[in-house]
């Protein structure tokens, strides 16, 4: 089932190959250039409750403990 | 089961999913059977539960299930904010929010199908995910179908703002589905063009939006899109957003740098303005033209909610910035230009209400206004009887900081009025005392020491 209310735009669609494409290389160049920096001890840590996009599944069990 | 005491909420009614409505004074989201599948599938596999724990999404209660409904009641938010009331901070952390949530959704199974900027406001001092039902399976290949509306809501009007200022969220009040994105790339420069994140998904975008605009009978085949290939997507928008900053003269940022008071009488003031508060032993309280949260902060321990707004969205920024670091759960900044409330907008303008119709919902026992009026009165020609009926719309006591005409502020704006100084000779006390009594009673008056300002406290008369 896959009800499309609003209308996403057919352009927005077919121009998402090409986004991903250009995404792509930049995080590849982003990774290659956080292993330099890994790599000669000048990496800066940020403090910032969006630093991450990735969310912290460990407090699923918060509850059951 | 809906009963006959429910009416529907007005924003609600885009998505064929389900709806909200207030059953009495508790509001609740209905979810229709076609929705059924996801919804369970949601919550089976303890994917709401992950995204609540983490506060990313409203927390809600199971209240009745039915096989033509299940209703559910979320736990309600004090007071809704709107993307053009946003600081750009702010701004920039619900556009983050809903990429996370987006991210999770996926690497779940799930997408989060609109990426409506109203679909995240701010509570607990934090953005917050508020349409529990935005999301849908995944479908192999499939690119995101809310990709545009992300652009529209969200990345166009950042960009933009990272250019013009703050000033390009009030084009959301005449967007309600976002910025055009031709509109969004016509506004941005040449040079943002050199920015292949931005070349893509504004400029590129545009262009490809262009040329498939006619495809009436939708027949030409959707490109397919793997699922690592949307994530880069994600990541990308995630990394430049997070980078994004704005460059703006702020109005009032250092403005206690620069007051005409020493600090005895600021600490005075706060005094003043701590017992009074602590006296009426408020549940609510909104301090308009509270610039960075100053004054609110004296009694924001004593108060159970506390809103600050002012029209100086720097101000706004570093006060939410505060907020986040001293986990000032109970407060909430937002923009707000009193001569220019934000309006009731989308379908019979009351889609997302007027600033005045939440204000009066949220109903303050106390309402702040510091050093405000001779801004209204002066630099907005506004009567006394003009401003003292605003407030009296939702305020029950006022406690209102009058500038007398001895204050430098006050003389300054009066000096500017130049050979037009004499229309301003009402500016006094006497005539705002006679102003603001066909709404309020003065129940005390005291001067700030060492300064040329006086306190009121107002109780309105309704």
């Amino acid at each position: 089932m896959n009800f499309l209310y609003f209308d996403p735009g057919l352009g927005a669609m077919i121009v998402q190959a090409v986004v991903a494409a250009a995404a792509g290389v930049l995080l590849f160049s982003k990774g290659v250039m956080y292993k330099i920096k890994g790599f000669l001890g000048i990496l800066k840590e940020e403090d910032d409750a969006y630093d991450s996009i990735d969310i912290d599944e460990k407090e699923d069990t918060d509850d059951t403990k | 089961m809906i009963q006959n005491n429910t009416r529907p909420h007005q924003a609600s009614f885009r998505d064929p999913s389900g709806y909200m409505f207030y059953d009495a004074d508790v509001l609740r989201r209905a979810i229709n059977p076609i929705y059924f599948k996801q919804y369970n599938a949601l919550k089976d596999g303890g994917f709401l539960k992950t995204l609540i724990n983490n506060k990313l999404l409203v927390p809600h209660s199971e209240t009745s299930v039915s096989q033509d409904q299940i209703v559910i009641t979320p736990e309600p938010i004090a007071f809704i904010t709107n993307p053009y009331e946003w600081s750009f901070e702010q701004y920039k952390h619900a556009a983050l929010h809903t990429l996370k949530v987006h991210k999770y959704a996926l690497s779940k199974g799930f997408i989060l199908k609109d990426a409506s900027a109203y679909n995240v406001t701010f509570d607990n001092g934090s953005p917050i995910f508020i349409d529990t039902l935005s999301f849908d399976f995944y479908q192999k290949d499939t690119p995101w179908r809310a990709y545009k509306q992300f652009i529209t809501h969200f990345f166009g009007p950042l960009v933009l703002a990272s250019y013009h200022g703050t000033e390009i969220f009030k084009m959301m009040q005449t967007h309600i589905d976002g910025i055009p994105v031709k509109l969004i790339a016509s506004l941005l420069p040449g040079k943002s063009k050199l920015s292949s994140t931005i070349y893509t998904n504004i400029h590129l975008l545009a262009k490809m939006e262009r040329s498939h605009s006619e495809d009436y009978k939708a027949e030409t085949k959707i490109a397919k899109l793997s699922l690592k290939a949307q994530n880069n997507i994600i990541d990308n928008l995630f990394n430049f957003i997070k980078k994004l900053s704005i460059k703006q003269e702020t109005e009032w940022g250092n403005y206690y740098d620069k007051t005409n008071y020493n600090d005895a009488a600021f600490q005075g003031k706060k005094t003043l303005i701590e017992d009074w508060v602590t006296a009426l032993t408020p549940q609510r309280l909104i301090d308009i033209g509270g610039n960075d949260g100053t004054f609110a902060r004296t009694v924001v321990t004593k108060v159970p909610h506390v809103i600050v707004t002012d029209i100086d969205s720097n101000a706004v920024g570093y006060n939410y910035r505060q907020i986040q670091q001293n986990k000032e759960t109970n407060m909430l900044a937002f923009v707000c230009d009193v001569l220019q409330p934000a309006p009731g907008i989308g379908l019979n303008n009351s889609e997302r209400n007027s600033l005045v119709e939440r204000l009066q919902a949220y109903s303050p026992d106390v309402t702040m206004a510091l050093a405000l009026i001779h801004h209204i009165t002066l630099s907005g020609n506004v009567p006394f009887e003009r401003s003292a009926q605003f407030f009296a719309a939702f305020s029950k006591h006022l406690i209102l900081e009058f500038p007398t005409r001895e204050d430098s502020w006050v003389s300054s704006l009066l000096v500017r009025k130049r050979e037009f100084i004499n229309h301003f000779d009402f500016y006094n006390q006497e005539a705002f005392e006679l102003g603001y009594s066909q709404y309020f009673d003065i129940q005390k008056k005291e001067t700030v020491p060492g300064t040329k300002r006086v306190l009121y406290l107002l109780k309105n008369r309704a």
